[in-house]
């Protein structure tokens, strides 16, 4: 009888160990097909030819009273549009749902689609998490997006997924503290110098210290904004050149390390910590003069600091003529790998990013869409209120100066090594020259050893 | 015949344990282990690639070596300042005064609590300008440090943190303390001893078997660290400077953003053969001072 149970509790062992082997690209997609087979026969998830629908399970985390009420508008119009596909939602949390979509995909049952960062989506490509779409997507549909944004769904000329939306750094200003300090509201800084002129006219210094202050650079943005607002382009390239040891990165840095020993690390450190804790919001409370946010900032000036009078402008540049560079990032719709029938999935995702909808999800969240035209209509849209409509053009000309950063292949983690480098560098830990070099040389290590 | 009807019994009673155990536990063990050897990315390729994954970590990834550090670190003070606190608090909440069990609900309650909320509570606390703890400070004139947000200052935030969960351990602290034989205290007591001779010499040698079994698992836990470092460094996982970059953390960064799952089996293995010396450790030096009654 020993013997017996031995048996089976090894038989059940090794079971549960080949289990987690059948992995591989050709045993993985063998099982997506029998997945989509065997869900045929079953009847429920069978091909629209038979006559049935195809039930599509759509992973999204927006599950904020503002957000899902939209998106499950859209699916409901794709729904309505026609009958061979039923899409339904599943609002995965922040966090956890790109996690649990690469454990749903390694267990070959994977939702149809799902929305995802746009930045790691080569990555994803390389690693063969996704279906490529490109025999689907026809031109009409390529050049409906903004072209940084296309370009970062392409993998090995194969495209990968279709842009949903984005966001971009802007600078906000307070026109009557312009007024107050005798500066022209209608004309924010275009520079670095003038925004550090213009720093020191709206500062308001009592007793050695700072009761407001004009601008500072790390409010709102980081260092490496800065950095590719001075490279106009981002730092590493794709294909692992690496800039960083670069003379426009070090005028970053002593800019930067100006203004931080101008206003002292205390006055800086309150600023932020206000932010931080969401109380008394230091921009709507008018303690800072100008700061780089992202864009959607907007609506929070809307909905809490309505007696704010504020103006917003492209980022200052360098100096006249180097470009007004700023970053962006966004999210794209896309279809895991061995979802059960890519096709239907592509037909939602088509759907989920025509004008209409794009233009539905602009007006209700005030979120800059990757469909141009969209953009553009939202821009002149009645939704908005007259400030409205002018922060949405802003966001949207902005893009032609706004960069997406996708990860490099060659050093995808470059973040975790190269960071805490620059954070050194603004703490004064470390010296600019130091720092630049150590940084510079870490990351091309890292490409070396990765290609 | 009868013995045998009664095994069989038994092994059917624990067959869904030693189910779950094989499936769930010692199955995804053993293909870590496997794993470990490999470039497996979760979803498409799983190639054999020797040594490469062990080679890698210990000889060029100096973030190994920091995660590594900062984890060693933070298990060196937050085990022995917790334990500590975790006995001097319960011998407080071992006295025979009114309203004592009121206390001991209010020492307890931080171990109930838990989670990122706790954590989210704390980054208030610790706020270098608004929180709490810098504007105690300020009322002597001290000028609080920026806690989370400087490098030095960050890990101990953690440990500090990890204190005001020592109501766990003091439970059990407060149950061993509670057996002690009262005997034993009447005895001192007649032979003349102090309070404090008598907490030397009775209560701590007494509760010594408790001590090893916390030290023994709060290090195991300790070594674990990834949901404070996780929370509280969230745009950028371990700022500032690296500084909370704890080993688990860094293991689930190779995982889930990079996809490198081949080499965070590598390092969870060793993980556990750290852990594993450690407790063995433990076990060796646990003869020398760890008491147990009819020894």
């Amino acid at each position: 009888m020993k013997r017996f149970l031995f048996l089976i509790l090894a038989a059940v062992f090794v079971l549960s160990a080949c289990g987690g082997f059948q992995i591989g690209d050709s045993e993985g997609s063998n099982s997506s097909e029998e997945d989509s087979a065997s869900g045929e026969t079953e009847g429920s998830d069978a091909e629209g030819s038979n006559g049935e629908t195809v039930t599509l399970d759509f992973w999204s985390f927006w599950g904020s009273e503002q957000r899902r009420p939209v998106i499950d508008k859209i699916i409901e119009d794709f729904n309505n549009s026609q009958d061979e596909i039923e899409v339904q939602h599943t609002y995965v949390p922040w966090g956890d749902i790109w996690t649990k979509n690469l454990a749903a995909i390694a267990a070959g049952d994977p939702p149809d689609v799902i929305i995802n960062d746009i930045n790691t989506v080569k990555l994803r490509a390389q690693e063969g998490q996704m279906e490529p779409i490109t025999e689907f997507v026809d031109s009409d549909v390529q050049n409906r997006f903004y072209d940084q944004m296309t370009e970062a769904t392409m993998h090995e000329d194969e495209m990968y997924a279709l842009p949903f939306n984005t966001d971009t750094q802007i600078l906000f200003y307070n026109k009557d503290l312009f007024e107050e300090a005798g500066l022209d509201p209608e004309d924010p800084p275009s520079t670095w110098a003038e925004a550090e002129e213009y720093a020191t006219q709206l500062d308001v210094e009592e007793g050695g210290s700072y009761e407001r202050i004009g601008f500072y650079p790390l409010i709102g943005a980081g260092s490496d904004v800065w950095m590719m607002n001075a490279l106009g382009e981002n730092y590493v390239s794709p294909e692992g050149d690496v800039k960083i040891d670069t003379e426009p990165v070090h005028d970053t840095f002593n800019w930067i390390l100006e203004q931080k020993n101008k206003y002292g690390e205390n006055t800086i450190t309150s600023i932020n910590s206000q932010f931080e804790n969401a109380q008394q919001d230091p921009f709507m409370a008018g303690n800072i003069g100008m700061m780089v946010q992202n864009a959607n900032y907007y609506v929070q000036l809307r909905d809490f600091g309505q007696d704010i009078n504020f103006g917003v402008a492209p980022l200052p540049e360098k100096e006249e003529g180097n470009g007004h560079t700023s970053w962006g990032g966004g999210f794209v719709a896309e279809i895991p790998k061995g979802a059960k029938d890519p096709e239907a999935s592509y037909k939602f995702i088509e759907f989920l990013t025509n004008h209409d909808s794009q233009l539905y999800w602009a007006e209700n969240n005030f979120d800059l869409v990757a469909h141009e035209e969209a953009g553009n209509s939202a821009a002149e849209s009645d939704e908005f209120s007259e400030s409205g409509r002018e922060v949405y053009s802003l966001m949207v000309e902005n893009m032609d100066n706004t960069l997406l950063t996708p990860q490099p292949l060659v050093a995808p983690d470059f973040a975790s090594t190269v960071n805490p480098t620059f954070e050194s560098i603004i703490s004064e830990n470390t010296t600019v020259e130091a720092g630049l070099e150590k940084a510079q040389s870490d990351l091309e290590r890292i490409v070396e050893n990765n290609r | 015949m009868y013995k045998k009807k009664e095994n069989l019994y038994g092994y059917i009673f624990i067959l869904p344990w030693i189910i779950g155990f094989l499936g769930l536990t010692l199955g995804p063990l053993l293909f870590s282990l496997v794993g470990s050897f490999t470039n497996y990315n979760v979803t498409s390729q799983m190639d054999f690639v020797g040594f490469a994954n062990y080679k890698e970590m210990f000889m060029y990834d100096d973030l190994f070596w920091t995660s590594l550090y900062n984890t060693l670190y933070f298990v060196a003070f937050s085990v022995p300042l917790t334990t500590i606190a975790a006995i001097l608090i319960s011998t407080l909440m071992n006295q025979d005064i009114p309203g004592m069990r009121i206390f001991r609900t209010i020492y307890y309650l931080p171990a109930i609590l838990s989670g990122v909320g706790v954590y989210l509570l704390w980054m208030q606390l610790l706020d270098p300008s608004t929180g709490l703890i810098n504007q105690f400070l300020a009322l002597f004139g001290i000028d609080g440090p920026n806690w989370l947000f400087d490098a030095e200052w960050s890990k101990p935030s953690l440990i500090m943190m990890k204190l005001w969960s020592a109501g766990g351990s003091m439970l059990l602290y407060l149950a061993a303390m509670q057996g002690v034989s009262k005997t034993l205290y009447e005895a001192a007591i007649m032979d003349g001893a102090s309070r404090v001779q008598m907490f030397f010499r009775i209560t701590l040698p007494m509760v010594t078997p408790i001590i090893f079994f916390d030290i023994v698992t709060s290090t195991i836990g300790s070594f674990q660290i990834f949901q404070e470092a996780y929370v509280m460094s969230a745009d950028n996982a371990g700022a500032p400077e690296n500084s909370l970059l704890f080993y688990n953390l860094y293991m689930w960064i190779n995982a889930f953003n990079v996809f490198d799952m081949g080499y965070a089996m590598a390092m969870s293995w060793i993980l556990f053969i750290i852990v594993l010396i450690l407790t063995i450790i433990n076990f060796k030096f646990a003869r020398r001072w760890v008491h147990y009654e009819g020894d």
